[in-house]
């Protein structure tokens, strides 16, 4: 996120807030944002999808201004020769090959067909569909559509992507596939704005991330950083063993446990306030409890854990 | 190349040109794979279909030669036609009266107060008499009906009547009524007299009795009289059109021209080629339009274009249908169809089904993201979309056109192949449709966006509104009312393109209309209302294609207000 350059950044949102009647969406959001992939976080309706709405010219701001490329998405078309956007919405046009879908709107960035043809050919081999590509849209799987969108998003090499919940409803091996594109991308250089409302799906991506909870921007920067702040936070370690106290016994006297308790059957909560030092110390007492372990679980590790720490913090 | 080097190719206007390509590729291809595109096409493709059937049959029908007057038919059954009874003088009601047939020439008579008194001869007599006969006719049935006196012969062919021998005068003349009594051989020659009084024919002295009456004549040979074939008597009275300076003199034959005349004068024309209404008897309907010449048919001409035409009853009144019903129908039969069926139909039906969602379905589908997440403006996309559908509505109605412009146009009236004349009324057909395609294709784009839940209901209201516009349209064109329609201007085109490409029409029209011939076409076409005071087809063609463009652009300027609007969620 760098603001020093000449050109203007690829997304610059000042203080931007969009009202739906009496329902807020965006409320006074400030944001630049220019190379890098960055994971824009919420849980449902914090305003993500309002916030690439407004990216993409479909809403237009109650109040404030939002520019790509310095220009208003709202007024002008121009930026989106620079910009792909893969939206949340399911509905691709069923009764064509993904190579004709993604040719023919590669052919609105002004393409020759053949041109389109080409690109478009090179880019779902890019995201892995090369194999199907004449297959039909309406037979794909749900990862396959995505990655067709995301092909669709690409074919014109833009220098802003920005994918709407791109790992919704995919499958393990689907998600790992478009992480790795997306990855990918990263490394080229592009600039990618990508949202989720699940903590761990970004974490795999980027660490540079976007919070946003009921529409206004709730924490901006490294999510290490941020993680940090979380560690200090009270946390639980929930694990499945066979004999929960003798496994107690062994975790009190360990530095960054301050308590346990047995919430279950076999179930035992360590408590701590360095998540980083009680994972430390984990594997050795495991190992030294010489028992079965079914499981171990971080139930406050995840989004709604850490915003509810933040809104705490910032409260 | 412009100022970043790049070439021509590469400029604004190209991309733009790439970008609607894709646009239009995009929306033939999606109407293309809709059911609701075929079933609307294939219903329009049916409509037409039947229309030609209907077509064909009627051709069949009305090229058949009709008799008009009625004159080709033997009502009395004596084998000549009535037209040829009319040639000859004789009724078509009494069969025994024929062409050829025997009649009866009078010579003379005794009057009441005639001082001779006595006739010799023989002769068929009508009266009252002494006749004194040398011979007499029992088998004379010469004149009509009644009064014929029978003469009862005997064997030997000597008559037996009352014997009236001994009675009074007075007497006799009371009794004796279309008969006859014996007086005997009063005066001793061998010769008998009889009374006779009625029809009798034979030969002797007949001697009227002071105030009686007795008139004489014979009958004339019959002769054998070809009788025409009927067929001569249909078709035998057509539309004549002269030089209105030779009428009715020497040589008017030789003035006659095609109806409609080329020379499109006003004046005197038709000639009652068959007689009839000459026959009939004066001040009897032979000069209905009034213009002091017996029947005849009067032109009336404004600007060397006929405009109005008056005929006697009884003139011109069987014309040959291949020569004006068949042209007449066929015209009618193509200007129906390019209003009603082309412009009412088709164009209300077409966009109704397949402009309505054009853009406002893409929003609903869900698919508006991936096009609008392009560079490509709003307005653009509702320009290109429209063009698409366009590109498919119009392609069709100018290829459906073409198809049943040249099937009419070959089974059409005439000793050419194709009529080709016909081709270009059906061109003007098609494009007037495509306008019309457009305008309204426009408008329920619009109307989708202003309202996508009701915008259908809405296109249905302005449907009904269209419809009943272009009816009242086509029957009174200077209704201002219609005028606030899309498809009284279509309709208006479609009058405008028959006027230059048929510029007889509207003698055509008023012939139909004079001759009651009604064919319809007088019903279905009219000459074009709004020539900005020029009577001009051209002025009338340009002033409805432009206001067939604006309200396009109107609605498309329309739509993109309100979709440039819209927020997209």
């Amino acid at each position: 996120m760098t603001m020093e350059q000449q050109d203007p950044p690829a997304v610059l949102i000042d203080q931007a807030s969009k009202w739906y009647g009496q329902v807020i969406g965006i409320n006074d959001l400030s944001l630049a944002i220019d190379g890098g992939v960055t994971g824009v976080l919420g849980p449902n309706g914090a305003g993500k999808s309002t916030l690439f709405k407004l990216m993409m010219g479909r809403i237009r701001p109650s109040q404030g201004s939002v520019r790509l490329f310095g220009v208003d998405p709202w007024k002008n078309t121009s930026p989106y020769r620079r910009v792909g956007y893969v939206s949340e919405s399911e509905k691709l046009y069923e009764w064509m090959t993904a190579l004709d879908f993604v040719t023919t709107l590669a052919r609105l960035h002004g393409m020759t067909r053949e041109e389109a043809t080409e690109r478009s050919a090179h880019v779902l081999e890019f995201v892995g569909l090369t194999d199907v590509m004449h297959k039909e849209l309406g037979k794909f799987s749900k990862g396959m559509r995505q990655r067709v969108k995301i092909a669709h998003a690409l074919v014109h090499n833009p220098d802003l992507l920005i994918l709407d919940e791109p790992l919704h409803g995919c499958d393990p091996l689907a998600r790992t596939s478009i992480m790795s594109v997306i990855r990918e991308l990263g490394k080229q250089g592009k600039t990618i704005l990508i949202s989720s409302h699940i903590l761990e799906e970004i974490e795999r991506i980027t660490e540079q991330i976007v919070i946003l909870h009921n529409g206004r921007l709730l924490a901006i920067g490294n999510l290490h950083a941020i993680r940090g702040l979380l560690d200090k936070h009270p946390h639980r370690i929930l694990i499945n063993c066979e004999d929960p106290r003798s496994l107690a016994n062994l975790f009190v006297t360990e530095e960054p446990v301050f308590g346990v308790r047995f919430p279950g059957e076999g179930q035992l909560e360590i408590q701590t306030n360095d998540l980083s030092a009680a994972h430390a110390v984990l594997p050795s007492i495991v190992v030294s409890s010489n028992q079965k372990i079914t499981s171990i679980e971080n139930p406050d590790d995840n989004l709604d854990s850490l915003l509810g720490y933040l809104i705490k913090e910032g409260s | 190349m412009d100022r970043k080097g790049k070439s021509l190719f590469e400029t604004v206007w190209t991309r733009m040109d790439r970008k609607a390509g894709a646009v239009i590729e995009l929306t033939i291809r999606q109407l293309m794979h809709r059911i609701s595109t075929w079933v609307v096409l294939g219903v329009g493709a049916l409509l037409m279909a039947l229309l030609l059937i209907f077509y064909i049959d009627s051709v069949r029908e009305s090229f058949e030669p009709i008799d008009n007057d009625g004159d080709s038919e033997d009502n009395d059954g004596d084998g000549y036609p009535m037209g040829q009874e009319r040639k000859y003088g004789t009724p078509d009601w009494d069969s025994d009266l024929f062409p050829g047939a025997s009649v009866f020439i009078l010579e003379s008579d005794i009057d009441w107060n005639d001082a001779d008194r006595s006739e010799f001869g023989n002769k068929s007599w009508e009266g009252s008499a002494f006749f004194e006969a040398s011979w007499v006719d029992d088998q004379y049935a010469g004149e009509w009906w009644d009064s014929h006196v029978d003469w009862k012969l005997n064997q030997e062919g000597i008559p037996e009547l009352t014997d009236c021998s001994d009675w009074e005068l007075e007497e006799i003349l009371d009794a004796i009524r279309a008969d006859a009594c014996d007086l005997g051989d009063d005066d001793g020659d061998g010769m008998t007299t009889y009374y006779v009084a009625g029809k009798w024919r034979g030969e002797g002295i007949a001697t009227v009795p002071d105030n009686y009456y007795l008139s004489w004549g014979f009958w004339t040979e019959e002769v054998y009289v070809e009788p025409e074939p009927p067929e001569m008597y249909i078709n035998e009275d057509g539309i004549d059109c002269f030089d209105a300076f030779i009428l009715r003199g020497p040589g008017w034959e030789d003035s006659r021209v095609d109806c409609p005349s080329e020379a499109r004068i006003s004046g005197s024309h038709g000639f009652d080629d068959d007689g009839d209404c000459l026959a009939a008897n004066e001040g009897n309907g032979d000069d209905d339009n009034g213009n002091g010449i017996r029947c005849d048919v009067q032109w009336i001409a404004s600007n060397g274009v006929v405009t109005r035409i008056e005929a006697d009853d009884l003139v011109d009144e069987d014309p040959d249908e291949q020569e004006y019903i068949g042209e007449l129908g066929h015209r009618t039969f193509v200007i129906a169809v390019g209003k009603m069926a082309f412009v009412i139909l088709l164009g209300l039906f077409i966009p109704l089904f397949l402009s309505l969602g054009l853009v406002r379905d893409e929003t609903e589908n869900g698919t508006l993201h991936l096009l609008l997440s392009k560079p490509i403006h709003r307005a653009e996309f509702i320009i290109y979309r429209l063009t698409g559908y366009l590109a498919i509505s119009g392609s069709y109605v100018i290829v459906l056109s073409l198809i049943v412009g040249l099937i009419s146009s070959i089974l059409g009236p005439g000793d050419q192949l194709i009529r080709i004349s016909d081709i270009p009324v059906w061109i003007g057909i098609g494009a007037a449709t495509t306008l019309v395609l457009a305008a309204y294709g426009s408008m329920f784009n619009a109307m989708g966006l202003i309202s996508p839940k009701y915008g259908v209901y809405l296109c249905i209201v302005f449907g009904i509104w269209e419809f009943m516009m272009g009816s009242f349209s086509i029957l009174n064109p200077n209704w201002t009312v219609a005028s606030v329609s899309i498809s009284h201007w279509a309709l208006q085109m479609i009058d405008a393109v028959v006027l230059l490409a048929w510029p007889d029409t509207i003698q055509w029209a008023e012939m139909d209309r004079a001759f009651e011939i009604d064919s319809g076409l007088s019903v279905f076409w009219q000459p074009p209302v709004h020539t900005l005071g020029t009577a001009s087809a051209g002025i009338a063609l340009l002033n409805s294609l432009a206001v067939l463009l604006l309200v396009s652009v109107a609605w498309i300027f329309i739509a993109k207000s309100v979709f440039s609007r819209r927020e997209i969620m």
